[in-house]
């Protein structure tokens, strides 16, 4: 940050100052809000900063409409402090990434919608990208523009909301953002199981949401004493119990099983959400989504070369790996390859981002489309360069 | 409602291109007689009608692939087709280009019920992906009412949503994959069996994009166990104010149900007249509300929302009891549409979305217009979601009445957005909601859009004429106008 300049707009209005001029004078910007996720992604190429601290608080929450809209700045924690207070929530569970990536704040509704992290629950509620209704930003043109809307069903004109989900500021800045919220589920409880092998822990959490018990969260985590499968169950107290019942003898024969309760069930959760799999001393991670049933061959394939600490979301669909060694990265591109699926690089050295890149790479007519929208939205290559890795670079 | 202007030099070429066609998929695939060609003039938006150039029906991907590097090499437009219900008419074909059908695109893939998903071909129907697994215990959520006849591609072009789309979402929150073909030629693949997948979201813009952006060639979806029971609601309310606080108390108290749909009074009576089904016929308004979960949730929560509606001013309430008393509760509204239609030469079916709150504002207003225009309206609404349909009753053949009904609907829409919401809710905009874009978007907003268009199709060969009122060039679209020496905003802070 030394020697940068850091604008900070309050307004809208001067975010598009800031964007306008930076275009005239071909200044590129990185973008951002707290900096707590400035480990993912690709270092940014710019010699001046747009933060967006300042353009924070609450413009509209209505609950019985289910909706919340709030600038672009707003810290995560106010936005959940505020639902709380009403029994609503994000309901696709957004992680808090603290002690992973070693920041002070929990960040800002910007960062999370721009970078579409999900916890959890996104195995049966959604993503982010689920719960983008709408909203205002200012394009790498300088021009002011809209999406969406703060209704629930729309379809009016092109879905831009995705588009800004996961595109990690490289579009445009977002200034402001409308979220579907959710009532919070009344109670919860899970039920964990010790398998012998991944296989039949992966296979559990399967037939845990092939049944009619409505899971909303599945997690596999390695212990001392083997392979625990976790599965979640939300809602109102009598369906929990009555769903718990039929849940433990659908999976009698799965491994040894035990219940945990509110208290217990949320611990869990809560650690797994914000990646408590993974230690500070792991020097890469990855995040692999992939096919759930692909996962206990993928992993199996990754332990056989590297000693690596591990664990399971999303049914099994969602694999968090930390691990060294020098060809680690390049056996999880190759592996995801062979299976389908993708696999991020969360964290790691600026070394290792260049050298195994972020993102998985994509197929070369769908990298030149990723191009083309890029240069739709900012086509002087202003906004957050480099970020994505080539895309904007014309390469 | 017009379409561009057909391009004469391209109507002159029509021999050549149908014989270039013909190079790229098998006999017969071709159809250029004005007699099998007439089955393709319209949609499900049927008032209006167009002969396409040719029609074109690929059974590969590789024949859908080439059909369109070659439309796209001669500057041919294409309008692609699934099963040709949109009621917005986003298939409505045009006179200088290509109708591309999916219809024989009409095979399921594969169907893993351990990752919970099926792959199809674009043609296959939405109640066909349903049957497919129903055996088994699970369905696939999205159900528009036309879902019978809809297919999963026009599902995903149209983004269509269903009345359970308030707990379940609309098609793009349950889709996990596409192949599709860019025009030009090129075949992606966006997803697959797995969640997110990092990368710009081209998927999730895919969908709802109405058939501008590319075309659908494989489809894989989440499909969901079946809930264990489903029990709903019939609640009848003195007032329509009174009925619309109940759908807003309902989601206060944190119940999120699995459909929540509203009728008015003349649509209470035309269903009545039609199915008997058992609604009050003095209600001002009606409401169903259906549960779905286990048995003892379910039960929990029919008690609770009895007790909140009864609070909200219910004037009756029923419970269903059995499976066939809760069809039975579903039957009137699942026959408003035919109801209407019996009640009326004709209907126009509008789809606009509001605010839940706004909903006794907007149909105090509707009254209003209905006086105004002299024209009956009956209202259905998925009251979850705010989404409306209101049915403009009129007569084509009584001189005037079509434009005055396609009037009163773009009244009522223009009053949807200034009560905060949208012009269409799962319809999709097509022809039929082109001309009031304005009304919801400025200039750069639309412009915006219509980049991104440029990025897939920058000739505009693409379903070209539907959901923009106004076609730039995208070489002028592209062209930034950068305002020199603007410094910004003194006071903003700078470090």
């Amino acid at each position: 940050m030394n020697g940068m300049t850091v604008w900070q707009p309050k307004t809208g209005e001067q975010v598009t100052d800031i964007v306008t001029s930076a275009l005239a004078e071909r200044r590129k910007l990185s973008v951002s809000g707290h900096e707590t996720k400035a480990g993912l992604g690709h270092p940014v190429d710019a010699k001046e900063s747009l933060s967006l601290k300042n353009l924070s608080g609450i413009v509209d929450y209505q609950p019985e409409e289910l909706v919340l809209v709030v600038k672009a700045g707003t810290p995560l924690d106010e936005i959940e402090k505020t639902l709380s207070e009403k029994n609503q929530m994000l309901a696709f569970e957004p992680p808090h990434l603290e002690r992973f990536y070693g920041t002070k704040s929990t960040g800002t509704i910007g960062g999370l919608v721009a970078t579409n992290l999900s916890g959890p629950r996104r195995v049966s509620a959604g993503a982010a990208r689920d719960f983008l209704l709408g909203f205002a930003a200012v394009s790498g043109r300088g021009d002011v523009f809209k999406s969406g809307s703060r209704v629930m069903k729309n379809v009016t004109g092109y879905d831009l909301s995705k588009l800004m989900c996961g595109s990690f500021g490289t579009l445009a800045v977002m200034t402001e953002i409308t979220l579907k919220v959710l009532p919070c589920p009344e109670t919860s409880s899970s039920l964990s199981l010790l398998c012998d092998t991944i296989d039949s822990a992966q296979l559990a959490l399967a037939n845990a949401f092939c049944s009619d018990t409505e899971p909303s969260g599945g997690a596999i985590s390695r212990t001392s004493e083997g392979w625990k499968a976790v599965i979640r169950l939300e809602g109102v107290d009598v369906s929990v119990r009555d769903r718990m019942t039929k849940l433990k003898s659908t999976l009698q024969s799965a491994g040894t099983s035990q219940v945990l309760d509110k208290q217990a069930s949320e611990a869990f959760w809560g650690d797994w959400r914000d990646i408590s799999m993974i230690s500070d001393d792991a020097e890469q991670v990855y995040r692999l989504s992939v096919t759930p049933s692909d996962a206990p061959k993928i992993a199996s394939s990754l332990l056989k070369a590297y000693d690596l600490e591990l664990g399971f979301d999303w049914m099994g669909g969602l694999i968090w790996i930390g691990g060294k060694g020098a060809g680690l990265g390049q056996k999880v591109r190759q592996t995801i390859k062979d299976f389908n699926g993708h696999a991020t690089l969360m964290r790691g050295t600026e070394g290792h981002r260049r050298d195994v890149g972020v993102f998985q790479p994509q197929a070369a007519p769908l990298a030149a489309l990723a191009r083309r929208i890029k240069n739709a939205f900012d086509p002087e290559d202003i906004l957050n360069s480099g970020k994505m890795g080539t895309i904007g670079r014309g390469a | 409602m017009l379409l561009p202007e057909p391009d004469q030099t391209i109507l002159c070429r029509r021999d050549e291109i149908i014989s270039a066609l013909k190079r790229f998929v098998p006999a017969g695939a071709v159809i250029d007689d004005d007699t099998t060609m007439a089955a393709y003039d319209t949609d499900g938006l049927s008032a209006y009608r167009n002969q396409p150039l040719v029609v074109v029906l690929p059974e590969t991907t590789q024949q859908v692939a080439a059909v369109m590097k070659w439309c796209r090499d001669n500057d041919v437009k294409i309008v692609p087709r699934g099963a040709g219900t949109s009621l917005s008419g986003g298939a409505i074909p045009l006179a200088d280009g290509v109708l591309l059908g999916l219809g024989k695109f009409n095979r399921i893939l594969d169907i893993d019920f351990i990752n919970r998903t099926v792959t199809a071909q674009p043609g296959v129907t939405n109640l066909g992906i349903t049957q497919a697994v129903q055996d088994e215990g699970f369905y696939y959520a999205p159900d528009p009412s036309s879902q019978i006849a809809c297919s999963i591609g026009g599902n995903i072009a149209e983004n269509s949503g269903g009345v359970h789309c308030l707990k379940y979402g609309l098609t793009t929150n349950n889709v996990l994959g596409i192949e599709m073909v860019t025009m030009d030629g090129e075949i992606l693949r966006l997803g697959g069996k797995h969640l997110d997948s990092g990368h710009l979201d081209v998927l999730g813009v895919m969908t709802g994009s109405e058939g501008l952006l590319g075309v659908v060639t494989e489809v894989t979806v989440r499909i969901l166990r079946k809930p264990a029971t489903q029990r709903a609601l019939l609640v009848g309310f003195d007032t329509v104010q009174d009925g619309g606080q109940a759908v807003s108390d309902v989601i206060a108290a944190g119940i999120i149900p699995a459909g929540m749909e509203m009728m008015d009074n003349p649509a209470i009576n035309a269903a009545e007249d039609f199915v008997n089904a058992g609604y009050p016929r003095e209600a001002a308004a009606l409401l169903i509300i259906e549960l779905d979960g286990p048995e003892a949730e379910v039960d929990v929560l029919i008690k609770r929302v009895s007790e909140i509606v009864k609070a909200s001013g219910a004037s009756s309430i029923r419970i269903s009891q059995s499976e066939e008393e809760r069809n039975q509760f579903w039957a009137g509204r699942k026959s408003a549409f035919p109801a209407v239609g019996r009640i009326s030469p004709d209907y126009l079916c509008m789809d606009g979305t509001i605010p839940r709150k706004a909903l006794p504002e907007m149909l105090t207003r509707m009254s209003a217009m209905s006086q105004k225009f002299g024209l009956r309206v009956a209202n259905v609404f998925h009251a979850g979601d705010g989404n409306l349909h209101p049915l403009i009753l009129f007569d084509a053949n009584a001189d005037g009445e079509l434009h005055r009904a396609e009037e009163f609907g773009a009244e009522i829409l223009r009053t949807c957005v200034e009560l905060g919401g949208v012009l269409t809710g799962e319809h999709g905009v097509g022809v039929e909601k082109r001309d009031l874009m304005t009304e919801m978007f400025t200039e750069d907003d639309l412009k915006q859009q219509q980049r991104l268009k440029c990025a897939f199709d920058p000739q505009h060969l693409l379903n070209p004429g539907k959901v923009f009122p106004v076609l730039h060039r995208c070489a002028e679209l592209g062209r930034l106008h950068v305002h020199q020496g603007k410094l910004p905003h003194p006071d903003i802070p700078r470090f």
